[in-house]
């Protein structure tokens, strides 16, 4: 391959900006360059088509861009289920944390019994009336065996 | 730890303000790449959206000695484009000068050269490959290492696509001039 073959074939890869080829590519590249006519004129084809390819343009978008951010953000806002979710199996964080909020998560029912059986009596008033009636009963008894 | 690693590491968290961060730094770059790719404004949206939605989604499966987060979204963005163009050509929305809407408009567009239109068609019929490889490096101003990874490929295997495109778009030009 000879050095304008060479020339020419980084041109099509790296474009006309020298600065973007390869560092050891660069000063010979250069030197070619100021020294022959055929190499100007192929970076010359190669530059007006990148000044081109600059020319071309994109539309504004920035109300397209505001609108995708709105919507991402909705998509992304966690509802309570979500975050509660979340909360017992997080996406990152470390290995005790999966670990240990499911087995809180499974004592929670355990400790809403206990807090429930501590206000409510469930029908039983209080431990005198509950021995009152037991000895009520057994009085019953004792006198139904005497009157048989 | 890098600033990529740092925001990453929040979006894995959950941190819906360190995603908010991360969409505005990279919304611009994905929406021109796939516009440039997909040539109008409605898919452009609609890709770009789905790509930064992944982000979110599965910011899990980004790897700091793999890519940068720009890099990795350029490939995510690079994927959805090519998996659209392929099953989709017959529903594309429309060309590459589609309708803007009111808002983005810009109130005076000049009349481009006949040189330039030519060169845009051009560029639109180049292969996806082709047509991605030179948008990655000229626009986008990628590295071939960093280009390879997005389309994932091989260095060689992109170097040698450049210069295919290159050289096609270069023998357009040398033919507008001469006609």
């Amino acid at each position: 391959m000879t050095e304008l073959e060479r020339f020419e074939q980084l041109m099509a890869i790296h474009g006309s900006d020298i600065d973007r080829w390869p560092t050891d590519e660069q000063l010979p590249a250069r030197q070619l360059l100021s020294e022959s006519v055929a190499a100007q004129s192929l970076h010359n084809d190669q530059q007006t088509l990148d000044t081109m390819l600059d020319a071309i343009p994109v539309p504004p978008m920035a109300a397209m861009q505001r609108r995708i951010v709105r919507n991402l953000a909705a998509a992304t806002r966690s509802s309570l289920l979500d975050r509660v979710l979340e909360w017992i199996v997080p996406r990152g964080g470390n290995v005790s944390s999966w670990a240990w909020r499911p087995a809180l998560v499974a004592c929670l029912p355990l400790m809403c019994g206990i807090y429930m059986a501590n206000f409510y009596s469930f029908g039983i008033e209080s431990t005198e009336n509950s021995w009152q009636e037991e000895l009520y009963l057994i009085s019953m008894n004792d006198y139904a065996e005497i009157s048989e | 730890m890098n600033d990529d690693e740092a925001l990453m590491l929040a979006i894995q968290g959950g941190d819906s303000k360190a995603y908010e961060s991360a969409v505005r730094q990279h919304i611009k770059a994905l929406s021109h790449y796939a516009y440039r790719m997909l040539g109008n404004s409605k898919d452009t949206e609609d890709i770009t959206q789905e790509a930064l939605l992944r982000l979110w989604t599965h910011a899990n499966s980004w790897r700091a000695d793999k890519a940068s987060v720009s890099t990795w979204l350029h490939r995510i963005t690079h994927n959805l484009c090519i998996d659209y163009l392929r099953k989709d050509k017959s529903k594309m929305t429309g060309e590459l000068n589609d309708e803007l809407e009111s808002q983005d408009r810009p109130a005076n567009v000049p009349e481009q050269d006949e040189r330039l239109e030519s060169l845009k068609n051009a560029l639109e019929l180049l292969p996806e490959r082709q047509r991605s490889a030179i948008i990655l490096s000229h626009y986008q101003g990628f590295s071939n290492k960093e280009i390879a990874q997005v389309m994932d490929i091989s260095v060689d295997a992109l170097e040698s696509i450049l210069a295919r495109a290159r050289r096609g778009l270069r023998a357009q030009l040398s033919d507008l001039q001469a006609s």
